[in-house]
C-alpha cells in the first residue's frame, strides 16, 4: 500500500511535467486535456483519505505554482481599480473537493465497476472548472457566463475524460507491480466464483 | 471518522490555509523553484519541438523555398537602403539635438523573442516566448509586435530562457489609454469569456458624453509606470454610454491568434 502511494504521488508528479506540452484546442474554445487533474482524481478513488488528501495538496500547490499571476504592478493612482485573480492555495481546496467526490464512489470502484468512476471524473473537472469561474467571478465582481466559457468548459471536461481509461489501466499497471489491489472485493468475488 | 482521516483532514486544511496565506515575493519564489525544478523538462521539449519544425522546414518543397529567399533577398536589399538613410537622418537628427541642446531621446532597446507556447492555464491569456533573464528580460517589461501592444512579462524563469507574457485581452492586463483626435482617456483591459475567435477590449472610465467615432485609434498614454507612450492598442469599434462613465469596444490591432513573434522593450524609461 505505501508503494502504491509513492508511486501514485511519482504519477501525478509526471503528470505536471507531461501537462506542459499539451497544447490547448483553439478549435474548441481554447479547451484542453487536463491531466493533473484527471490523474489525481484516478488515483483519489484508489487510495485511502490520508493519501487522497495528500495527493489534493501536492497537486493544488502545484498547479497554483504553475498557473499564479503575479501582481499587476504600476502606479496605484493611475491604475486604481486593480483586478483580482485566483489566490495561491485555492486549487489545494477545489483538489480536495474534487477527490472527495470521487473517494464517495469508491465502494462501486472496489467491485471493479471503474466505468463509474471514469464518468464521474468528467463532472469533477466540469464542477472543478466551474467552481474556479465562479471564484474569479466573486473576486472580479460580475458574473459573465459566455456561450465560449460554457462550452470551453465542457469540452475541457469531456476530452479529460476520454483520458480516464487509460489512466486507470497506468494505476492497475501500478498497482500490479507494487502486489496491491486497487478493487478487493471484485477479486475477492472471482475467486469465490472460480471456487 | 477513522482517528488517522481525522488528523489528515486538519494537517489538509492546515496546509491550505499556510499556501492561502503566502505573500506574492513568497508565492513567487514558489513560482521559481517550481519551474527551476521542471526546466530541464521543458528545455528538452523545446530542443524537440525545434528539430520537428526544422525537419518539417526541411520537407517544404524547394521551390517555395527558392521563392521566399527571393523574395527576402528583395526586402533584405530594400530594408538596408531604409537603414542607411535612417541612419544619415538619425546622425542629421543627433547634429540638430546638439546644435539645440535638446535633451536626448530615451534609449529604445528591444528583444525580439519567439513564442512558444500559447495559453498555457485556462482562465489567463498568456503566451511563453524563448526569451528570459539572459536577455536582460524582467518582469512588467512591455511586450510589442509590429502592429502594437501585445502585453507585458508576468514572469521570468530563473533558467533565463523563458518568460510568460500576460496578453492585453487578459482582464487583468490594465493599460492606460487615450483616444486619437480626443481629449478621451481611459483603462484598456481584456474581456471575460472571450477567449476564442475575435477577443474585443474594453476601453472603460470614458467621460459620460464621450463622443468617439467608430475606427478611431487608441493609443497607449504612457502613464501608469509599465507602457511606453504612443504605442497602438486598437480602433474604436462601438461606444456603451452610461450615466456615470461611457464604455468603449476597442478591437486590437494585434492578431493574437497569429502571433509568431513580439519585441521586448527593455528600457523602462520613456
Amino acid at each position: 500500500m505505501i508503494r502504491y502511494s509513492i508511486f501514485t504521488i511519482l504519477f501525478l508528479l509526471t503528470a505536471f511535467v507531461v501537462q506542459q506540452f499539451l497544447p490547448a484546442f483553439t478549435g474548441l474554445h481554447d479547451s484542453r486535456v487536463l491531466l493533473v487533474q484527471l490523474v489525481f482524481l484516478c488515483c483519489a478513488v484508489t487510495v485511502d483519505v490520508p493519501t487522497m488528501l495528500l495527493l489534493a495538496f501536492i497537486g493544488g500547490f502545484l498547479w497554483d505554482a504553475q498557473c499564479a499571476l503575479g501582481p499587476h504592478g504600476g502606479d496605484p493612482a493611475v491604475y486604481t481599480q486593480q483586478v483580482e485573480s485566483l489566490r495561491f492555495g485555492c486549487s489545494i481546496l477545489l483538489f480536495g473537493a474534487m477527490g472527495a467526490l470521487m473517494h464517495g464512489i469508491q465502494p462501486l470502484f472496489k467491485q471493479g465497476k471503474w466505468q463509474f468512476s471514469a464518468v464521474l471524473s468528467g463532472i469533477a473537472v466540469f464542477l472543478y472548472l466551474a467552481a474556479e469561474y465562479a471564484i474569479i467571478s466573486f473576486v472580479r465582481g460580475d458574473l459573465i457566463l459566455s456561450k465560449a466559457t460554457v462550452s470551453q468548459m465542457a469540452f475541457t471536461s469531456v476530452l479529460t475524460m476520454l483520458f480516464s481509461p487509460v489512466i486507470f489501466w497506468f494505476l492497475f499497471r501500478i498497482a500490479k507491480a507494487c502486489n496491491h489491489s486497487i478493487y478487493p472485493e471484485a477479486g475477492r468475488r472471482r475467486r469465490q466464483q472460480t471456487c | 471518522m477513522k482517528p488517522l482521516n481525522l488528523i489528515a483532514l486538519l494537517l489538509f486544511l492546515g496546509g491550505a490555509v499556510w499556501a492561502l496565506t503566502r505573500s506574492d515575493r513568497a508565492v513567487r519564489e514558489i513560482q521559481n523553484a517550481y519551474y527551476s525544478a521542471i526546466s530541464p523538462f521543458l528545455k528538452s521539449g523545446s530542443k524537440m519541438e525545434t528539430q520537428a519544425r526544422a525537419f518539417l522546414q526541411e520537407t517544404r518543397h524547394s521551390k517555395e523555398l527558392e521563392v521566399e529567399l527571393e523574395t527576402t533577398r528583395k526586402e533584405l536589399g530594400r530594408l538596408s537602403l531604409f537603414e542607411s538613410r535612417t541612419r544619415a537622418l538619425e546622425s542629421e537628427n543627433d547634429q540638430l539635438r546638439h546644435a539645440l541642446d535638446f535633451k536626448k531621446a530615451a534609449h529604445f532597446d528591444v528583444v525580439a523573442a519567439r513564442v512558444i507556447r500559447r495559453n498555457p492555464t485556462t482562465w489567463w491569456q498568456t503566451i511563453e516566448i524563448d526569451a528570459g533573464s539572459k536577455q536582460g528580460i524582467g518582469t512588467q517589461l512591455c511586450v510589442l509586435s509590429d502592429k502594437g501592444l501585445v502585453g507585458k512579462i508576468d514572469r521570468v524563469d530563473n533558467g533565463g530562457e523563458r518568460s510568460s507574457v500576460l496578453l492585453l485581452t487578459d482582464e487583468k492586463c490594465l493599460v492606460a489609454a487615450r483616444v486619437e483626435g480626443s481629449p478621451e482617456v481611459g483603462i484598456v483591459s481584456g474581456r471575460r469569456g472571450a477567449s476564442d475567435g475575435d477577443p474585443m477590449l474594453r476601453l472603460r472610465f470614458l467621460s459620460p458624453n464621450a463622443v468617439l467615432q467608430k475606427d478611431q485609434k487608441v493609443f497607449t498614454t504612457g502613464r501608469g509606470g509599465i507602457f511606453k507612450p504612443n504605442i497602438l492598442l486598437g480602433t474604436i469599434e462601438s461606444v456603451e454610454k452610461g450615466t456615470l462613465d461611457s464604455e468603449a469596444v476597442v478591437r486590437p490591432s494585434v492578431n493574437f491568434a497569429e502571433l509568431d513573434s513580439v519585441f521586448v522593450v527593455l528600457s523602462a524609461d520613456s
